[in-house]
């Protein structure tokens, strides 16, 4: 709690602090408290979207939605996708942090290229795998022909378990170079004495990656892991541009079926309800890297 | 030039009390230091002085205006931080020339008053660099250059030396001591360094714990120590401090305690018999004569002098100042005075009142007369 | 001998294996926006093209609406970039630097809104915006942007403003100058790096945003690129991959720009906001 206010010269700061953040606070209402309540809100009608035509209907979407096989489905999917690819995404991350963090050939180079594909356009993305999965001419399947791995071409995106597969493989490479830049940025601050201590104790280079880097590099990997998590989670771009939810359904996430529930199927109130409880399971993680965060800053 | 009142200023940051009610009048033209160790109140007294934090309650003045409702800017102070805190961004001539700016001084009369202030710091050569450019002497220069360009009517030093080497320090400090001769301003300068108080304060207030534990001249806070703690934190090496008690014995005051019988001399009016500490100061206490014994425990000699840690019991060790470098073995066994004249009597506890008058008690009144050629000396010492 | 020579030989090869690898799928968008259709569906395919042809990009450009979701993403990214730093700049400053009662508040609710899903808030935007008759607008789209973009703005700012030492705000008010006085000559000065790079990343995030563009706009002279772009993809009778991956490169191009000269900010971004967080 801040102390109570009583010179004229602090109040003064005081008022000027507030105009100043006082463009915030309106925009925040505007276009994220309100529209957040009304998202509350809109979940206990049914609406239909064409007419906007609305009947209150209380908990009553939210108990069709969790009776659905729908839902606890399209849950399961969501789970699949951000646990395979967040692993991904930190054991590439980690690895390739780890490499160039080492002094190799042209570093600013590699580091560059492997930055590109996190700043690049999910629907570029998207584009150029999907052209690279094309199952008559694209070049992956060409060249694992060739390697002799594969006799027949591989539908990578129409059937299942591949569709999950390359969804999860694209995601990681488009986003591992997130986890890429943090642990390098936290390898660097590494106290070199630490190494010099852990080989005189003599340590081989992976003994010293588990009792010297990896400690360290714990509390950094925590915050990843929990931003990453969040982030995969509510991911929606690159799911929908990749595979539309199919084949069936079958990597049909809970942002992918907001998406439907809203602006295909034309069920607002529905849509509403799923978005609210998908907010409230993502609530769980946000709490808890917010606390964390909160307690870093106190400390 | 003005003088600096704080009236009973107490300063809470939530549940946190920084300053329990300040009472302190500092003279127009004046050194004051404020000295304690971290988290004792100093900056946080010094930042309001500024205006950079405000008193919970009491009043700040400076001149014959209340000073808590003006904006920093018009206080009509300078002030030069721990960080120098040197705008990055310009040059050393347009650092220098902000607070001007800032006033409203016209830009042809900026330059020569520029030119004029770092001709008297050394830095006419350096004008157009950058800060980071600069080493942590001239950076430190470049703040004070920046302080005495205007003439405002107070100083505020807010451990100006601290972030600098050992020979740099001593050097500036002299350079600060001649420059405050100079310019009589007021000055108040925040430290944790008691050889800098000393050596340059006309007064120094100790603090600690968010309360005024003495505000004196140095001499006087080094020979007559207001309490426990003064005495304590004021000396290198520190006081003696042992405790026990005060009883009375035949009409006469004596100080019992770890199997130590000691008589002590001057008691203030009002002491009474019971728990009390008693304090000697290294040079009080004389190896090699007197009626105690003691075994050698430590000796560090550092040229001119040798200190001297004596075990008198299993319980009490007393600091002792020897002049040379004498043979002293450890473990050997030695006669030990303790100048009983020179002795420091205190109530009991962390913050226990003076209860003797010091050497003699040549007089409460007079302390300036002594004060003042024992300034002289000391500063003698580091110039 | 040996062993320390071969040791880095071996390392090189493995992590450009790897980078190559990683790269592939850009390098190979490149080649095949350059090759001429009739090489395009050769088997084997060719690696490098044997002819080089700009003709794909001349297409993208004269026949089709390419360059107009161009201008409009530039518009939109420009704006909604220019509003939320602006706004989030001096939202950093008055989060860190005054206080007031609620200021912890705030400062959780910016946190929170940095972490919220888009698919949330979609519903209720695209009823307000309708309502509002601004659906089909760019400014629509600069509306519906601001909400993800200003917590993430303000998130990075307040790290960056964070950096600034609070004694060089103290000395220039000392000095004479007024708060504002002293926010602008001298905080905002040592902020320049931490503005422009989180103007860069909110552009870049306004720039690459798909869900609200498909949502809130589907007509052609307000769309953005992502919408536009792959509404080529799925309108076009048979797909023509080359011209999609000269849109491809094409829509890449700000972001080689970036890369190629202000990197350095990019990273400094990466430190302030995400990991530090």
């Amino acid at each position: 709690m801040p102390a109570p206010i009583q010179s004229p010269l602090e109040r003064r700061y005081a008022r000027l602090g507030l105009l100043l953040i006082a463009p915030t606070v309106l925009i925040f209402c505007a276009v994220i408290i309100y529209p957040l309540v009304s998202a509350i809100y809109l979940s206990l009608f049914r609406v239909f979207t064409p007419t906007l035509e609305s009947s209150w209907v209380g908990l009553s979407n939210y108990r069709e939605l969790l009776a659905s096989g729908v839902f606890w489905k399209a849950l399961w999917n969501t789970l699949i996708w951000t646990a395979g690819t967040l692993t991904l995404q930190i054991v590439l991350g980690i690895g390739m942090a780890l490499v160039l963090h080492q002094n190799i050939w042209f570093r600013s180079l590699a580091r560059s290229l492997i930055l590109f594909p996190y700043f690049i356009s999910t629907v570029v993305a998207v584009l150029v795998w999907k052209w690279v999965f094309n199952d008559l001419y694209g070049i992956l399947n060409h060249l694992l022909m060739r390697g002799g791995i594969i006799d027949m071409p591989i539908d990578y995106l129409g059937s299942m378990p591949n569709a999950m597969i390359s969804v999860i493989l694209v995601g990681a490479w488009k986003y591992f170079p997130f986890v890429v830049i943090a642990v390098l940025a936290r390898l660097q601050t590494i106290p070199e004495p630490l190494y010099e201590a852990a080989r005189i104790d003599g340590a081989g280079p992976i003994a010293r990656f588990f009792d010297v880097t990896l400690p360290q590099l714990r509390d950094v990997l925590v915050v990843i892991i929990m931003l990453r998590a969040i982030w995969d989670f509510k991911e929606f771009d690159l799911i929908w541009l990749l595979t539309g939810g199919g084949p069936s359904s079958s990597t049909e996430t809970l942002p992918i079926v907001v998406y439907r529930q809203a602006f295909a199927l034309n069920q607002m109130g529905m849509a509403a309800a799923w978005a609210v409880s998908m907010m409230a399971i993502l609530l769980v993680f946000m709490i808890v890297y917010i606390r964390r965060t909160r307690e870093k800053e106190t400390a | 030039m003005a003088n600096v009142d704080f009236r009973a200023v107490t300063k809470s940051f939530g549940a946190f009390t920084a300053l329990h009610g300040l009472d302190l009048s500092i003279k127009s033209g004046e050194f004051v230091a404020l000295l304690g160790p971290s988290g004792c109140g100093k900056t946080t007294t010094l930042r309001m002085l500024a205006g950079l934090e405000f008193p919970t309650t009491g009043d700040i003045i400076i001149g014959d205006r209340r000073v808590n409702d003006l904006a920093p800017g018009e206080r009509d102070i300078a002030m030069v931080f721990q960080s120098y805190a040197l705008y990055p961004h310009m040059t050393v001539a347009e650092n220098m020339a902000y607070p001007l700016k800032k006033r409203g001084v016209p830009k042809a009369d900026r330059g020569p008053m520029v030119a004029k202030t770092a001709e008297m710091l050394h830095l006419t050569a350096l004008l157009d660099r950058k800060p980071k450019q600069l080493s942590g002497g001239q950076q430190q220069r470049v703040a004070l250059g920046r302080a005495l360009i205007r003439d405002p009517k107070v100083f505020l030093l807010d451990e100006p030396l601290s972030n600098l080497d050992a020979k740099l320090r001593s050097q500036l400090r002299a350079e600060l001591i001649e420059l405050h001769r100079r310019l009589g301003r007021t000055m108040v300068y925040v430290t944790h360094d008691q050889l800098e108080a000393m050596t340059m304060a006309d007064r120094i207030a100790i603090m600690e714990g968010g309360n005024l534990q003495q505000f004196a001249p140095p001499a006087e806070v080094y020979a007559r120590p207001a309490n426990r703690f003064v005495a304590g934190f004021i000396g290198t090496p520190g006081m003696t401090l042992i405790d026990g008690a005060l009883v009375q014995d035949q009409g006469r005051w004596l100080f019992e305690g770890d199997g130590l019988r000691l008589d002590v001399p001057a008691l203030v009016a009002g002491a009474s018999a019971g728990p009390a500490a008693f304090g000697i100061r290294p040079e009080d206490v004389h190896i090699g004569r007197g009626d105690l014994q003691g075994e050698i425990v430590l000796t560090e000699a550092t040229g001119h002098e040798t200190i001297v840690t004596v075990a008198l019991s299993a319980a009490v060790r007393v600091v002792a100042r020897v002049p040379g470098t004498p043979s002293l073995r450890i473990g050997e066994r030695v006669p030990v005075g303790l100048d009983a004249a020179c002795a420091h009597i205190f109530a009991a506890g962390p913050h226990g009142v003076r209860l003797n008058h010091p050497s003699g008690a040549a007089g409460a009144d007079e302390t300036d007369n002594i004060a003042a050629p024992l300034r002289v000396a000391s500063k003698g010492v580091v110039s | 001998m040996m062993r320390k020579f071969l040791g880095p030989v071996v390392l090189n090869v493995f992590a450009w294996t790897t980078i190559l690898a990683v790269a592939f799928p850009l390098f190979w968008m490149l080649v095949t926006s350059v090759k001429p259709q009739s090489e395009l569906f050769r088997r084997p395919p060719t690696m490098l093209p044997e002819s080089w042809t700009f003709e794909h990009y001349w297409h993208l450009l004269s026949q089709t609406n390419f360059l107009v979701y161009f201008r409009n993403s530039v518009m939109l990214s420009t704006v909604t970039t220019l509003l939320v730093v602006t706004v989030a700049t001096l939202g950093a400053y008055s989060l860190v630097r005054f206080r007031y009662r609620g200021r912890e508040s705030l400062a959780f609710m910016v946190l929170f809104t940095y972490l919220l899903p888009s698919v949330v808030l979609i519903i209720p935007l695209y009823l307000m915006l309708v309502s509002m008759g601004l659906s089909n607008t760019l400014f629509s789209l600069v509306i519906a942007y601001t909400t993800f973009a200003l917590p993430y703005a303000l998130w990075l700012m307040r790290s960056f403003m964070a950096g600034v030492p609070d004694d060089l705000e103290y000395a220039a008010m000392v000095d004479g100058a007024s708060r504002m006085g002293a926010f602008v000559d001298v905080i905002l000065p040592q902020l320049l790096p931490g503005i422009i790079s989180t103007a860069l990343f909110t552009f870049i995030l306004s720039w690459n945003e798909y869900l609200y563009a498909l949502v809130l706009v589907n007509s052609d002279e307000a769309r953005p690129l992502t919408t536009g772009v792959m509404n080529m993809l799925i309108s076009s009778f048979n797909i023509e991959w080359s011209l999609l991956m000269a849109a491809s490169v094409m829509m890449s191009v700000p972001l080689i720009i970036v890369f190629a000269f202000l990197q350095s900010y990019l990273t400094r971004g990466f430190g302030a906001g995400a990991v530090k967080g």
